[in-house]
């Protein structure tokens, strides 16, 4: 067993990580979303597919990972990111955030691969984002609410931005 | 199902350009990539044939940075105008703020023009959404070409809600920005 990583995620970085997560989830309209540690802990999970044996999930879908890239080495592979699953009726799709975390999407074939490619990468892209967070463990506070201001500003902001 | 994360103060809303294959949607997304200030576009990604056809979207997110404590962003897409995409156009719709639904002004490509329309209706249903309560604004491309319909018929018979409608020469630029505005403000106008 891999010793647990020594992140610690506050409640603000989780909030992030959910946002992130509950998108890709709707985007893709997948019917789970996880973030896992590479040692295969379940960060945070989402979907409609709710799985009982999610900490089994995570660990397997970790070890899984690990194990292709293994494959992928000895092969020659120089950079493998992500593997692509292909069942009967659900698709697994994991890739990985920097060397740290993985993600995963379970995923139906009424869903696009492509989709799911690119939504991962850009989810990947904020999730990175996260974990440097989660690292430097900053956490940044504000406060405001969308108000007739913040229309009237966003709209002269459009006009001033929205214009070759 | 614009995403207002108060958390983070960060909104984001989706613009999608629709219309039958050819009429100029990616053309639309191009000049704006490269006529809009650098510092306010991400990579223009599309998803293409080797005929440069869309094959499945072209996205290209705006980003008005901060505006009121919250970072505004846009996010338009194309979808894939050929008939045999109409999956494809699904998926992409799903979870759109904003529609610019573009027209092919020539009168030969009227019927097609139409019955995209309807697709297009009857995708937002399924989606459970009404266009006449959402964001949407039409476009008459190729004013340029000889064949064009006027713009009077081409408003009677595919802009039955009277919804904004500007002309255009997406190739040359011509009603891209007028468009985008008009649809990005309907959008923030209804978050
Ligand atoms: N003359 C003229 N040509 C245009 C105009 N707008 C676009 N085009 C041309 O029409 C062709 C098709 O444009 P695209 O933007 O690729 O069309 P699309 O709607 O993205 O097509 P699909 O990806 O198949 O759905 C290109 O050759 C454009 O240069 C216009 O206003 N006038
Ligand atoms: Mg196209």
């Amino acid at each position: 067993m891999e010793q647990l990583s020594n992140l610690v995620i506050s409640d603000h970085e989780l909030e992030a990580i959910r946002a992130t997560l509950s998108k890709l989830l709707h985007d893709t309209s997948a019917s789970t979303v996880m973030l896992l540690d590479k040692s295969g802990q379940v960060i945070s999970n989402f979907g409609n597919g709710v799985r009982r044996n999610v900490t089994s999930l995570g660990a397997l879908l970790a070890g899984a990972f690990s194990s292709s890239r293994q494959v992928a080495e000895l092969l020659g592979e120089k950079d493998f990111r992500t593997i692509f699953q292909q069942g009967m009726h659900e698709n697994i799709y994991t890739t990985l955030v920097e060397e740290q975390w993985l993600l995963v999407i379970v995923f139906d074939k009424l869903t696009h691969i492509g989709l799911v490619k690119v939504l991962s990468k850009k989810a990947t892209d904020e999730l990175v984002r996260v974990l440097a967070r989660v690292k430097a463990d900053t956490s940044r506070r504000k406060t405001s609410v969308i108000n007739v201001e913040f229309r009237s500003s966003v709209e002269d902001t459009i006009d001033l931005l929205f214009r070759d | 199902m614009a995403l207002i994360n108060i958390a983070t103060h960060e909104i984001h809303c989706k613009i999608v350009y629709y219309g039958i294959g050819y009429c100029g949607k990616t053309t639309n997304l191009q000049y704006v990539y490269k006529s809009i200030n650098p510092a306010i576009r991400g990579e223009m990604l599309s998803i293409a044939t080797e005929t440069e056809r869309t094959l499945f979207f072209d996205f290209l997110p705006l980003d008005l940075g901060t505006v009121h404590g919250f970072r505004t962003r846009f996010h338009l897409y194309t979808v894939p105008g050929q008939i045999l995409y109409e999956r494809t156009r699904l998926a992409v719709l799903n979870g759109a703020d904003g529609i610019v639904f573009v027209v092919d002004s020539q009168a030969e490509k009227f019927e097609e023009n139409v019955q995209s329309i309807a697709e297009l209706e009857m995708y937002m249903r399924r989606l459970g959404k009404d266009l006449g309560h959402f964001p949407f604004v039409m476009q008459w491309n190729k004013r340029d070409l000889p064949s064009a319909l006027p713009v009077h018929v081409l408003d009677r018979y595919l802009n039955r809600r009277r919804v904004p409608a500007f002309e255009a020469v997406a190739s040359s630029g011509v009603g891209v920005f007028a468009t985008l505005r008009a649809i990005s403000k309907s959008v923030i106008a209804q978050l």
